[in-house]
C-alpha cells in the first residue's frame, strides 16, 4: 500500500513540481492598503525577485529607482510638485497570472501611479492589458517582446530599454556583415526564443545571410543538455559560420560551457548571443565568452557620465548596474520630470507631455518618446567580450565596437499598433 | 522458557488480546489454536517485538522483555518463522540463510543446513523467492536453526504444504526439540500439532480459554474441529 | 551513423547525471521509505561546493571530487538525525513534505550569499579539449564523466550484491520488518545509508560544475526528471533507478537529435515515457508491485 501510494505521489509531485519547484520564497511583501492622495506619487516595481532574473534586474532595480527619486529631490528641493514619493516593489516570479494580480493590487491598492520594469514577456503583456483597463501608466524596461509596441501597444504603456528587433537588428546585420554569412540559430521553445528567431532571421536575411539550420530546443530544458544541438550545428552542410544562441540567464550559461566543451570555436563556429547582461558576462567569466558580440542597450563603463552613475550604484548595491538597472532610473526620472513640469500626476495628461518628447539622461541617449507606439528609441551599441588578457578591472568586460543611432535601431512604428 | 502474563493488545481502537497467559518450558513444543483472528499471529508478533500497542508480561529465559527492540529480542534467542514464510526476493538462498546473525551456543553450519536439504543447496545461488512453497518453508526454519536460536516462534509453517512436506516439517521440527530447542507454534492443523507439540493452548476471541495435554486434544478433536471451523 | 553514435554517447553522459541521482534516492528510498525531494538541492550544493573550495580556498577539482561528497555525506546524516529520523513513522507524505521544506531552505541560503546569477567553474587542466575516436571526437570531459558514473554504478552494485553491508541494506529495503525480526539493527543502518545516498548526489553536483551552470537552482530543475526517472525504473530497485536514467539520458538525446522539428516531443519525452510506462507497470519498470509491511 505505502508502495503503491508512494508511486502515485511521487508521480503526481512530478508533474506538478514543474509548477512549484522553480519558484523559490522570497514572496511578495504584504502592505497595508493606501490611499491615493492628492500630493503623493508612487511607483510600483514589479520584477522577479527570486528567480533567473533577479541578478540583472531584481531588487537593484527598486535601489535604481529610489537614486531617481532622490535625484529629483535633491534638484527641485521644495519646487518640487510633491515631497511625498515613495517606492512600493513585488515579486512577480515570471508568472503572468501572479503579475496580473500585482497589477492590480498595485493599481488599485497601493496607489501606484506607475508600474516599472516587469521581465518576462508574457507576463509584461499581461501587466499592459491592466494598465489598459485602469488608466495607469506602466513603463516597461526588461521584457522583449515588440508586441508591447505592436499588436499589444496601448496608450498607458511605454516600453523603455529594448526590444527583440533592437537585438537582431544589431547583433544579426553586423555579425553577418563582420563574421560571416551562414547562421544556425538554437532559441528556448517558448514566446521570447520565438520571437527572437524570427527577428535574427529576418535581420540576417537582410544582411544578406542564410540560416542554415534552426532548433528549438526544450524550455526550460530541464536536462541541461545542450550537446545534441551543438553537434548539429558542427556537421551541418553548409556549415554556419555562426551559432546565435538565444537563451538567456542560466540556460545562455549551459550553452556557452558547452559550446567551449566541444570547441565549436577552434571548428570555425564563432558565438553570437541574442541577449547578454553584463551579469551574465561576470558569472560565465569574460575568458568563457571572449569575442562573442552582441548588442548592448547600455553599458556602465563607456563614458563618465555612466560611470558616475555606476560608482554611485555600486556603494548601494555592490555590484555594477546592468543596463535594466539604468533604464530604470532614467525611467523613473522621466516620469518625476514630466509630473513636475505638467503639474500633475493625473495620467493622461502625463502621457500627453511624454509623447514626442527628446530626452538625453545617463541611459538615453539621442531618446525620444515615439508618439506612434510608445517605443521610446535611443542609441544602442554593439558590444564585444574582451579576451581575458584586456580585462583590467573587474565587470569591465567589454569593448564597445559601434554606436548604432536611435533612429536604426529600433523598427519604425509598426501598422499593428492604434494606441 | 517463555511467559506471557495478562498480555492486552490492540489494533487502533479495536482490542485483540484480552489478557492472555500462558508460558512454554524449556524444550517444549508447545501449539496455540483458534479461529482465524482469535490473535494468534498477534500474539506472536508481541512476544517478537513487532507489534506496538500492548500491555502485559513477556518474560524469555526470565528476562522481561519489556519495550526491547525486534532485533535485541532476536538476539537474545528467539527465532521467527511468519507466515509467510519470510523470503527475501533480492537474497540468494545463502544469503537468506547467512543474513541473521548467530545468537545461540548451538547453531547450524550452512554445511549442515545443506545436507539435511539438498534441494536447497541445488538452488543456493537462486533467489529465494523462486523456490517452491514447502522449499521456503524448509529455508525459514533452517534459517533460525543456522541462527543458534533457543526459541522459535512459528506462524503456521504448514500451511499450503502437501503432506509429504508437512511431515518434513515436523521432522524437523522434533530434530530441533531433541537438541533442546523450544518451539511456540501457531497451528490449526490438529493432527500435526498433536504429532510435534507437548501441549496446546486454545485462544478464544483474545483470550487462553483452554490449556490441553495431547490426550485431550485427541479425545476432542471432533468438537475442536468444528469450533475451529475446519 | 556517426551521428547516432554522436548522440548516444551524449545522452549516456546526461544519463549518467540522472543514474547517479537516482541511484541515491533509491538508496534512500529503500531504506528510510523517505522520498527525498531535497536530493535536487544537495546536487547544487555538490556543485556550489566545489565551486566555493575553489574560489575561495584554491581547492582543486579532483579533491573537490572526494572532499565535497564526504562533507555532505556529513551534513545529510546530521539532517537525518535532526529532522528527518523524527518523522519516519508518520505517513510518508510528512517527510516529502518536510524534505521539500528543506530544499527552499537551502536553495535560498545559497541565493543569500551568492545570488541567483551562475557561478563560474572550469574543468580541471587534464580534462580539457577532445579524445579522437576516429568516426568522431568527444570532449575529454564528458568521457570522463562517463567512466567515473559507470565505475561509480558498478562499485555500488558491487558493494550492495558481495558485501554483509549491501546484503542487510538489501534486506532491510526489501522487508525491513522481517529483517528486524532477525536480529539485524536496522536503524543503525539507516543514517549511514541516508548519508551515502546523498554522497551520490554530490558527487553528481561537482561532476556537473565544469559542463553546467552553476546557480541555486540547477537541481531544482533536473531533480523532476529524475524522479520521472525513480518512478520508471521502478521505488526502490537500484537496478532499475541506474537502468532508467542512462536509458532516460538516451531517449532525450535522440529526440533531440531526431525530432528536432517538434521540439515539445524532445522536452515532454520524460513524461510521456513515464505516463506509458506506468499504464503498462504501475510499480516501474524494475518496481515490485507490493512491498509487504
Amino acid at each position: 500500500m505505502v508502495m503503491r501510494r508512494t508511486v502515485g505521489l511521487v508521480a503526481a509531485a512530478t508533474a506538478t513540481a514543474f509548477v512549484v519547484a522553480g519558484c523559490g520564497g522570497g514572496g511578495p511583501q504584504s502592505e497595508g492598503d493606501e490611499k491615493v492622495t492628492g500630493g503623493a506619487i508612487v511607483l510600483g516595481v514589479l520584477n522577479d525577485q527570486s528567480g533567473a532574473y533577479s541578478e540583472l534586474s531584481g531588487r537593484n532595480s527598486v535601489t535604481a529607482v529610489e537614486l531617481a527619486i532622490a535625484d529629483f529631490r535633491a534638484k527641485y528641493g521644495d519646487r518640487a510638485v510633491t515631497t511625498d514619493i515613495s517606492v512600493r516593489s513585488a515579486d512577480h516570479q515570471n508568472k503572468p497570472d501572479l503579475a496580473n494580480s500585482k497589477a492590480q493590487e498595485m493599481y488599485d491598492r497601493q496607489g501606484v501611479d506607475l508600474i516599472l520594469d516587469v521581465p518576462t514577456s508574457s507576463a509584461a503583456l499581461r501587466v499592459a492589458d491592466v494598465a489598459k483597463e485602469k488608466r495607469r501608466l506602466y513603463f516597461n524596461i526588461s521584457a522583449a517582446t515588440t508586441d508591447l509596441t505592436g499588436k499589444s501597444c496601448n496608450k498607458y504603456t511605454f516600453h523603455y530599454a529594448y526590444d527583440t528587433y533592437m537585438l537582431a537588428n544589431g547583433t544579426g546585420r553586423t555579425t553577418t556583415e563582420q563574421v560571416g554569412r551562414n547562421w544556425y540559430i538554437l532559441y528556448p521553445n517558448y514566446a521570447f526564443g520565438q520571437d527572437m528567431e524570427k527577428s535574427f532571421s529576418a535581420a540576417i536575411a537582410d544582411a544578406g545571410g542564410r540560416v542554415v539550420g534552426k532548433d528549438g530546443a526544450p524550455f526550460p530544458n530541464t536536462s541541461g543538455d545542450y550537446s545534441s544541438y551543438l553537434l548539429k550545428a558542427a556537421t551541418l552542410d553548409p556549415k554556419p559560420d555562426v551559432l546565435g544562441t538565444m537563451q538567456a540567464g542560466a540556460e545562455l550559461v549551459n550553452v556557452v560551457k558547452q559550446y567551449n566543451e566541444f570547441e565549436l570555436r577552434d571548428k570555425g563556429v564563432s558565438l553570437a548571443v541574442g541577449l547578454m547582461f553584463i551579469t551574465d558576462i561576470h558569472s560565465l567569466t569574460p575568458a568563457a565568452l571572449a569575442g562573442t558580440t552582441y548588442t548592448d542597450a547600455w553599458y556602465w563603463n563607456f563614458d563618465q557620465q555612466n560611470r558616475e552613475f555606476a560608482d554611485r550604484f555600486q556603494q548601494e548595491t555592490g555590484a555594477r548596474p546592468s543596463f535594466a538597472h539604468a533604464a530604470n532610473y532614467s525611467a523613473a526620472t522621466q516620469y518625476l520630470e514630466a509630473v513636475q513640469a505638467a503639474g500633475t500626476d493625473d495620467a493622461d495628461t502625463i502621457v500627453a507631455e511624454l509623447e514626442g518628447k527628446e530626452v538625453n539622461d545617463v541611459f538615453l541617449r539621442n531618446g525620444k518618446i515615439r508618439a506612434a507606439d510608445h517605443r521610446v528609441i535611443h542609441d544602442a551599441y554593439l558590444a564585444q567580450v574582451k579576451p581575458q588578457s584586456e580585462v583590467t578591472e573587474e565587470w569591465d568586460y567589454v569593448r564597445i565596437l559601434d554606436t548604432i543611432p536611435a533612429e536604426e535601431a529600433f523598427r519604425a512604428p509598426s501598422p499593428d499598433c492604434t494606441l | 522458557m517463555l511467559r506471557i502474563e495478562n498480555l492486552s493488545a490492540w489494533y487502533g481502537e479495536a482490542q485483540v488480546l484480552r489478557d492472555a497467559g500462558l508460558h512454554v518450558d524449556p524444550g517444549e513444543v508447545v501449539t496455540l489454536v483458534g479461529r482465524n483472528g482469535a490473535g494468534k499471529s498477534t500474539l506472536l508478533r508481541c512476544v517478537m517485538g513487532l507489534h506496538t500497542g500492548w500491555r502485559g508480561t513477556v518474560e524469555l529465559g526470565g528476562t522481561a522483555l519489556g519495550n526491547l527492540s525486534a532485533d535485541r529480542r532476536a538476539r537474545l534467542g528467539l527465532g521467527w518463522v511468519p507466515d509467510d514464510r519470510g523470503s527475501y526476493a533480492t537474497l540468494t538462498v545463502t544469503e537468506n540463510l547467512t543474513l541473521p546473525p548467530t545468537v545461540g551456543p548451538d547453531p547450524w553450519s550452512l554445511e549442515r543446513v545443506y545436507e539435511a536439504f539438498p534441494a536447497l543447496y541445488q538452488r543456493r545461488n537462486s533467489a529465494a523467492t523462486t523456490l517452491s512453497g514447502g522449499e521456503q518453508q524448509m529455508l525459514a526454519l533452517a534459517r533460525v536453526l543456522r541462527m543458534g536460536a533457543r526459541m522459535l516462534l512459528c506462524d503456521e509453517p504448514t500451511e499450503g504444504l502437501a503432506p509429504l512436506l508437512v511431515q518434513q516439517v515436523g521432522d524437523l521440527l522434533r530434530e530441533a526439540k531433541r537438541h533442546g530447542v523450544t518451539v511456540l507454534l501457531v497451528e490449526q492443523n490438529l493432527r500435526f500439532a498433536t504429532s510435534v507439540a507437548d501441549r496446546h493452548y486454545l485462544l478464544a476471541e483474545g483470550r487462553v480459554t483452554a490449556a490441553m495435554e495431547n490426550s485431550e486434544v485427541r479425545s476432542r478433536e471432533r468438537e475442536l474441529l468444528s469450533y475451529l471451523g475446519i | 551513423m556517426t551521428a547516432l553514435l554522436q548522440s548516444t554517447f551524449n545522452g549516456l553522459v546526461s544519463g549518467a547525471f540522472y543514474a547517479l541521482l537516482a541511484l541515491g534516492l533509491a538508496v534512500i528510498f529503500g531504506m528510510l521509505r523517505v522520498v527525498n525531494f531535497a536530493h535536487g538541492a544537495f546536487y547544487m550544493l555538490g556543485a556550489f561546493g566545489a565551486y566555493v573550495l575553489l574560489a575561495e580556498a584554491g581547492v582543486p577539482f579532483w579533491v573537490a571530487l572526494v572532499v565535497v561528497p564526504l562533507a555532505l555525506a556529513l551534513l545529510g546524516m546530521a539532517l537525518e538525525r535532526a529532522f528527518i529520523h523524527r518523522l519516519t513513522r508518520l505517513d510518508p507524505l510528512y517527510n516529502f513534505l518536510l524534505t521539500f521544506g528543506l530544499t527552499l531552505i537551502l536553495q535560498d541560503l545559497v541565493k543569500l550569499r551568492y545570488g541567483v546569477q551562475s557561478s563560474p567553474y572550469e574543468a580541471p587542466a587534464g580534462l580539457r579539449g577532445s579524445v579522437d575516436f576516429g568516426l568522431f571526437d568527444f570532449p575529454t570531459y564528458r568521457v570522463f564523466i562517463l567512466g567515473f558514473a559507470v565505475a561509480v554504478c558498478v562499485g555500488v552494485w558491487w558493494a550492495l550484491a558481495r558485501t554483509r553491508v549491501g546484503m542487510i541494506v538489501r534486506a532491510a529495503t526489501e522487508r525491513p520488518e522481517l529483517t528486524r525480526a532477525l536480529g539485524i539493527n536496522v536503524g543503525r543502518w539507516i543514517t549511514p545509508v541516508f548519508g551515502f545516498g546523498i554522497a551520490l548526489a554530490g558527487l553528481a553536483g561537482v561532476l556537473a560544475a565544469p559542463m553546467r551552470a552553476v546557480n541555486p537552482l540547477m537541481g531544482a530543475d533536473l531533480i523532476i526528471v529524475v524522479f520521472a526517472v525513480v518512478v520508471i525504473g521502478g521505488l526502490g530497485s537500484i537496478f532499475g533507478s541506474v537502468a532508467a536514467g542512462f536509458g532516460i539520458g538516451m531517449v532525450q538525446a535522440w529526440a533531440e537529435a531526431y525530432l528536432s522539428a517538434f521540439p515539445i516531443v524532445a522536452q515532454t519525452i520524460v513524461f510521456i515515457v513515464m505516463a506509458a510506462v506506468l499504464l503498462w507497470r504501475p510499480a516501474g519498470l524494475f518496481g515490485r508491485a507490493e512491498a509487504p509491511a
